[in-house]
Order: structure tokens, then C-alpha cells, then sequence
């Protein structure tokens, strides 16, 4: 009888591990994940974590460092075969280590995870390809845009319409003409920061960033174009901009003293419309940002690496943190840009963004990611500073680039992100 | 012959004792002897073989192989490396020259043991308290050309102060100036120590023979203090050539490579570009230049003042 009772007894406590072990198949399992210590991205995934150990029974370790370090992190941990990090957080900046991350496509299908975000943000370069595998999957958007002030185009009978950097100009030269007399610049933009000024570049730029070879090129005469227009927006902007780092760019931007101010939106937003911190509260708006290049798209991704012992632990993380509640959150919370198209059609958030929603989501449209590895884009950056600051010509500063470029070899996710963007040279 | 005698005694219970210390020597030293290799000698072979190497963790995860000294030719040929160069000895040079310089000036100035005195070396000493990387970033606040402090005390003179920071020659001003006025206070504090430590008897007997004041400190404390005054140089040549973190927070290195210094460069080549045979060779070539300009130092010291 005893017996009986004790097998009755462990039948009764076997039971609910059972159950248990059957809604957390991963109970148990320990997972690192990485992020950008930025107050945001890293902040949105410590808010998390507790639901998501309830809910999975994973250990989850947040580890969070400033963008240099979570790069120099990310590359060595894959190149070297640590394996430190199960979910690695990054985007084009680790794209030499994109061949050895954990393709996702068997995952996505198993569960049939289908998120409705924004769909040129679910294509190759925004979102991390390898051999034509999806490896990774964006979990925010923000695209680099130009604001304006309202009453300021309003008063000068000028509108926020343009399509090409010409037309941009054009607005510039109504307003210097309207503003003459005031300490308001027609523009304003962070060219002391100076790994910023490449934004500006690629949205005056509609050549190729790759050769047909696989090198780092750039055709020279849309460049030289681009970058003497690029250049000749100093004209327009308040003395000793090219020392403006982007705080104090936007400073300048929320005190008044600029009609436009070309910038990461997603830097500014709140602050614009907090009175306490801007003089422009609801006098300001999102505008296209110009063509015949593409706004320069920050879309940081979630991989699963290759070295992971537990990518279906890793991806129970990646679905807890990119879905469409948790953006809207994170937008809302944290100002974290969605991914998600659902943030940008609820009905609250729309009336509450209506001067910076439909632009902002066109110019996420067509926003493209580069295929520059951290190398690559510090050459560049270097010598356009030494453009800027006229230290060099145009010609030199090209060509020292293309020399530098020459030492470098694209990675192939890279290779393969450029031809997938329409950045590669045909031929 | 007793004296013999016991010399020899003496020699054998020294040969004894040395025969019986030995182990225990060794048992102290070996650890420390290993680990002293372990944590010095084995980077530094370990970064000499990676300078023969074409390496770069970008491309591959082990070296491709052996390629000599062509990383070495290629640096010294490279030239941002030779304009790092130059820069890193400009800022070196300059803020050397102004430490030095003012270092003296104000140790003879705050001479004394009043509580004044005292507070006033307190209040001297504190930049070198501030981490670089805040040091860096609190000048790029004084420095800012729009709104920063030192602008704004210039317009108050009348003078219109330069984009300090947007302007390739005041950018490198602007780090002599951060680094002067963060390790001033450390010759402050040296110097002081040393004129302190100048017997009364020769100061007197200077001003007995008549000297004046500037021709005592020239014949007689200069003399005395030079030997310390050239360590304090070394320290201050090795602790300016390696800054990097003050260089980051204040210029980021620009405007454009404006204010590259070697460190920033191998910094630049090592982790974040990730290659890793050059930024061992540039290592190696950096370490021959501070060798020899601390070499060159030291040469001078032997020198009877």
C-alpha cells in the first residue's frame, strides 16, 4: 500500500514537469544576447527580461556596451570562435561576419512568424542576408531625415515638397532671402561630426559603392557632384558649423536658430516637443529627405550565431523582443524608431505624430543600408573631412580614398548586400 | 696566516650559505621571473611575430602567412602613419615645452608651507585628478566655438575666438592646451619636491658670494634639479606620446586626420579596421621612436651639471 501511494505521489509530481517541460522545452538553457548600450535598445531588452525567463524558463544575460565596443565584440567573439554570444545585436558594420551566423529561414517557416514590418526593411541590406538566407531581422528602423520649421515656410510661402536636393536648394535660397536680417540659418547640420557627413553624401550620391569587381568604388564624377554639393551646404548653414557636433547641431535646431536641419529625427523628436527643452514645439515637421541617393538607414538587427549551442533557446528571444507590441512600446517609451508599419498606422500615435509620421515612413522606404565595413567607412569619413575643412580638393580627396579603399577587401555578405540594393557597378 | 685562515673560513660558509640559499632563492624568483615573461615578454614576441604577418580579423580568422617586413615598409610609407608622426610630435613637443616651462614657473611660485600655499598646490593639482576621457570632454564644452567658456571670455577682450575645434592647426592647439593643462600640476609637484630638497647652506653661500637671484637658480638649483627634471620629462614624453583617450573625447582624432597621434592610429588599425599586422608593426615602429627619445634623454642626463 505504501509503495502504491509513493508511486502515486511521484506520478503527481511528475505531472507538472511534464506539463512544464512541454511549455518550456528550453527551461533551463542559459543565452547571452548583445546591445548597444545607448538607453534604448538595451534598456527595451532589461525591461523585458524578467517576463521573458517567466514565460520560457531560459536564463537570459544581457550584456550591453557602448557601439565601438559591441562591434569589436561581435567581430572577434565570431572571428575567433569564442561563441560568447548566443543573439548578437548589430547590422552592415559586422558584415564580415555575417557567413557564420545562424540562418533563420527554418525557424521562421517552423513557426510560421510572420511580422508585418515595413517591407523594405525586410529585404536584403536592411535586414542581414547570407547566400541568399535570411540571417537576420531588424528590431528598429530610423532613417536619417530632414526636419523644418512650420511657421518659418509658412510665413516665407515656401513648401516642404521637394524630391531632389536641388529643389532643396532652392527652398534654401527662398528662405536666406526671407530670413535675411535675422540670426536664423536657412540650415543647420552636424558637419563637426564627423562621421555624420556620409549621410549626406549618400543622399546627394546615386552611383555604385561597389565595383563589379567586389571593391570599394565610387563613380567619380557623380561623387565629385554630390560631394561639391555637399560642401556648398556649409553656405547655408550658421558660422562654425563644421565644429557643430550633433548635440550641438540640434541645439541650434531647438533654440530657433535654423529653418531645416538635416539629422538623425529619431535624436530629436522628443526633445522638440518637450517646452522645456525646445522653442519649437509643434512648429516643426518631418520633410522628405532629398533624392537622387537614398537616406542613410540605421536598422539594427538580431542575429543568432553560428557558435551558439541553443539557436532555438536564442530564438525564442529574438520573437519575445521583435514584435509589434514591444515597438510600439519602445517608440513610444524609449524613442526607439519601429520597424514595425502597424506603430506607424495607430490611430493614437498618428494623431500625436502627424507632422513627422508620413514622411518618416517614406523615407524608411527608401532608406538603404551601405556596404562599408567599420574600416571602410572611417576612411571615408576622414578624408571628407579634410574636404570639408578644405584641407584637400575634391580630386585629392577621392583619390586618397580610392587608395586607402584599395588596401581593403569587401566581405561577401556585403559584396551580396551592395548587388541587392542596386549599389553594385553593372557590368 | 690566521688572517688567511680566516678568510677561508669565511669564503667556505659564504659558498656554504649561497649553496643552501640557493633553492629558496629560486623558489622566490622563478614565480615572479615566469610570470614577469608570461605577462611582458610573451605580447611583445607574440606582437613582433604578428608584424611579419598579414593578418586582418576582417578577412580571415588566422594570419594568411608570413610577408617580413612588409608590413613595416608599408607604414613608414603610408602617409597618415608619417603625418601621425608628425602630429604626435607636435602635440609631444609643445605640450612638453608649456608643462615644463610652467611647471617650474609656478612650483618656485607656490613655494612655501603657509596653508595658503598649500591650498593654492590643493587647487593646482586638481586637473590631474579628472579621468582623460572627461577631461577631454569638458574642454570640448570650453573649446566649442559657438557657446563654449573660452570663446566667450576672448569676445569679452575684444578678440574673436578661432574654431578651435573645426580647424586643423587650433585643433592641435587645443590638444597641447588639454594636455598642458591637465599634467602641468604633475612637474608642479615634482619640481616642488626637488626645490625642497636643495640644501639651505648652498642657497646661502650664493647669496654670501653675492649672486643674484636668477644667477643662483641658473648656477646653482638648475644643476641640482636637472636630473629630476629630465625623469619628469620622461615620464611626461611616454605618458603624451601613449594619450589616446583624451585625443578620442576631445577631437576624435579630426577633423579629418588632423589630430591623429600614433597611439590613435594604431588604436584606429588595431580595433577598429582589425588589422592586426600593421597595427603590430606600427606597435614595434612606435616603440623604437619612444625608445630612442627616451634613449636620447637619458644620454643627455649623463652630462656633468
Amino acid at each position: 500500500m505504501k509503495k502504491l501511494w509513493l508511486f502515486l505521489l511521484i506520478v503527481a509530481l511528475l505531472l507538472p514537469a511534464g506539463a512544464l517541460a512541454q511549455d518550456m522545452p528550453h527551461a533551463g538553457v542559459e543565452i547571452v544576447t548583445n546591445f548597444m548600450q545607448s538607453g534604448t535598445y538595451d534598456i527595451g531588452a532589461e525591461q523585458l527580461e524578467a517576463g521573458f525567463e517567466e514565460a520560457t524558463g531560459i536564463e537570459l544575460e544581457i550584456v550591453a556596451s557602448p557601439f565601438v565596443v559591441l562591434v569589436q565584440n561581435n567581430i572577434t567573439d565570431l572571428s575567433t570562435g569564442t561563441g560568447e554570444f548566443d543573439v548578437i545585436s548589430g547590422d552592415f558594420w559586422i558584415g564580415s561576419v555575417w557567413g557564420q551566423m545562424h540562418p533563420l529561414d527554418d525557424l521562421i517557416e517552423r513557426d510560421m512568424w510572420t511580422p508585418n514590418i515595413i517591407e523594405g526593411l525586410m529585404l536584403p541590406g536592411p535586414s542581414g542576408y547570407f547566400d541568399g538566407k535570411r540571417i537576420g531581422i531588424p528590431y528598429s528602423a530610423d532613417a536619417y531625415g530632414l526636419i523644418y520649421r512650420t511657421d518659418i515656410f509658412e510665413e516665407a510661402g515656401i513648401s516642404a515638397d521637394w524630391e531632389t536636393w536641388d529643389e532643396f536648394f532652392e527652398a534654401l535660397d527662398a528662405l536666406e532671402m526671407h530670413l535675411e536680417g535675422s540670426d536664423i540659418a536657412p540650415n543647420v547640420f552636424a558637419f563637426g561630426a564627423y562621421e555624420q557627413t556620409p549621410a549626406i553624401f549618400l543622399g546627394m550620391y546615386d552611383g555604385y559603392l561597389v565595383d563589379a569587381e567586389g571593391n570599394y568604388a565610387l563613380d567619380h564624377d557623380k561623387a565629385v557632384a554630390a560631394l561639391n554639393q555637399m560642401k556648398s551646404l556649409l553656405d547655408y548653414n550658421p558660422e562654425g558649423a563644421t565644429g557643430l557636433s550633433i548635440d550641438e547641431a540640434n541645439s541650434v535646431f531647438l533654440t530657433g536658430k535654423a529653418a531645416t536641419m538635416i539629422c538623425w529625427v529619431s535624436f530629436v523628436r522628443a526633445d522638440a516637443q518637450n517646452p522645456d527643452a525646445s522653442l519649437v514645439v509643434d512648429n516643426w515637421a518631418t520633410a522628405p529627405f532629398p533624392g537622387p541617393g537614398f537616406p542613410f538607414l540605421s536598422a539594427w538587427n538580431l542575429f543568432i550565431s553560428g557558435l551558439s549551442e541553443n539557436p532555438d533557446a536564442a530564438w525564442e528571444w529574438i520573437k519575445y523582443y521583435i514584435n509589434e507590441d514591444e515597438a510600439k512600446r519602445r517608440f513610444v517609451e524609449l524613442g526607439v524608431g519601429s520597424p514595425f508599419l502597424s506603430t506607424y498606422e495607430d490611430e493614437e500615435l498618428i494623431e500625436q505624430y502627424s507632422h513627422d509620421f508620413p514622411n518618416m515612413v517614406a523615407n524608411l522606404n527608401r532608406a538603404e543600408s551601405v556596404p562599408w565595413i567599420f574600416a571602410a567607412f572611417e576612411i571615408f569619413f576622414r578624408h571628407m573631412g579634410e574636404f570639408v575643412i578644405g584641407a584637400v580638393d575634391v580630386e585629392t580627396m577621392l583619390e586618397n580614398t580610392l587608395a586607402d579603399w584599395s588596401e581593403l577587401e569587401v566581405p561577401e555578405g556585403l559584396v551580396q548586400s551592395a548587388a541587392a540594393q542596386g549599389q553594385m557597378q553593372e557590368g | 696566516m690566521s688572517l688567511s685562515a680566516a678568510s677561508g673560513s669565511t669564503k667556505s660558509q659564504s659558498d656554504w650559505h649561497r649553496r643552501h640559499d640557493l633553492p629558496w632563492l629560486l623558489l622566490f624568483v622563478v614565480p615572479a621571473f615566469i610570470i614577469v615573461v608570461a605577462v611582458q615578454f610573451y605580447p611583445l614576441v607574440y606582437s613582433a611575430f604578428l608584424s611579419l604577418q598579414d593578418w586582418v580579423l576582417t578577412e580571415s580568422q588566422t594570419p594568411k602567412g608570413f610577408v617580413g617586413l612588409e608590413n613595416f615598409v608599408k607604414e613608414l610609407g603610408d602617409s597618415t602613419f608619417q603625418r601621425s608622426v608628425r602630429n604626435s610630435v607636435l602635440i609631444t613637443g609643445g605640450a612638453l615645452a608649456l608643462q615644463m616651462t610652467l611647471g617650474i614657473c609656478l612650483a618656485y611660485l607656490t613655494m612655501g608651507a603657509s596653508w595658503r600655499m598649500r591650498a593654492v598646490r590643493t587647487l593646482l593639482i586638481l586637473p590631474m585628478v579628472i579621468a582623460p576621457v572627461a577631461a577631454g570632454t569638458l574642454w570640448r564644452i570650453l573649446l566649442n566655438s559657438r557657446a563654449g567658456l573660452v570663446n566667450h571670455l576672448l569676445s569679452l577682450l575684444g578678440i574673436k575666438g578661432p574654431e578651435w575645434l573645426a580647424h586643423p592647426d587650433w585643433a592641435i592647439v587645443s590638444v597641447i592646451l588639454l594636455d598642458t593643462w591637465q599634467w602641468t600640476p604633475f612637474v608642479l609637484l615634482v619640481v616642488g619636491a626637488a626645490i625642497a630638497s636643495i640644501p639651505d647652506d648652498l642657497l646661502e653661500a650664493a647669496a654670501i658670494d653675492g649672486a643674484s637671484r636668477w644667477k643662483t637658480f641658473l648656477y646653482v638649483e638648475l644643476p641640482l634639479l636637472m636630473p629630476l627634471l629630465l625623469l619628469t620629462l620622461v615620464f611626461r614624453m611616454l605618458e603624451s606620446l601613449l594619450s589616446l583617450d583624451s585625443i578620442y573625447s576631445l577631437t576624435f582624432g579630426g577633423p579629418g586626420y588632423s589630430t591623429y597621434t600614433l597611439t590613435y592610429y594604431i588604436y584606429t588599425l588595431g580595433l577598429r579596421s582589425f588589422n592586426f599586422g600593421a597595427a603590430a608593426a606600427s606597435s614595434w615602429i612606435f616603440m623604437v621612436f619612444a625608445s630612442l627619445s627616451i634613449g636620447l634623454v637619458f644620454w643627455y642626463q649623463r652630462r656633468d651639471w
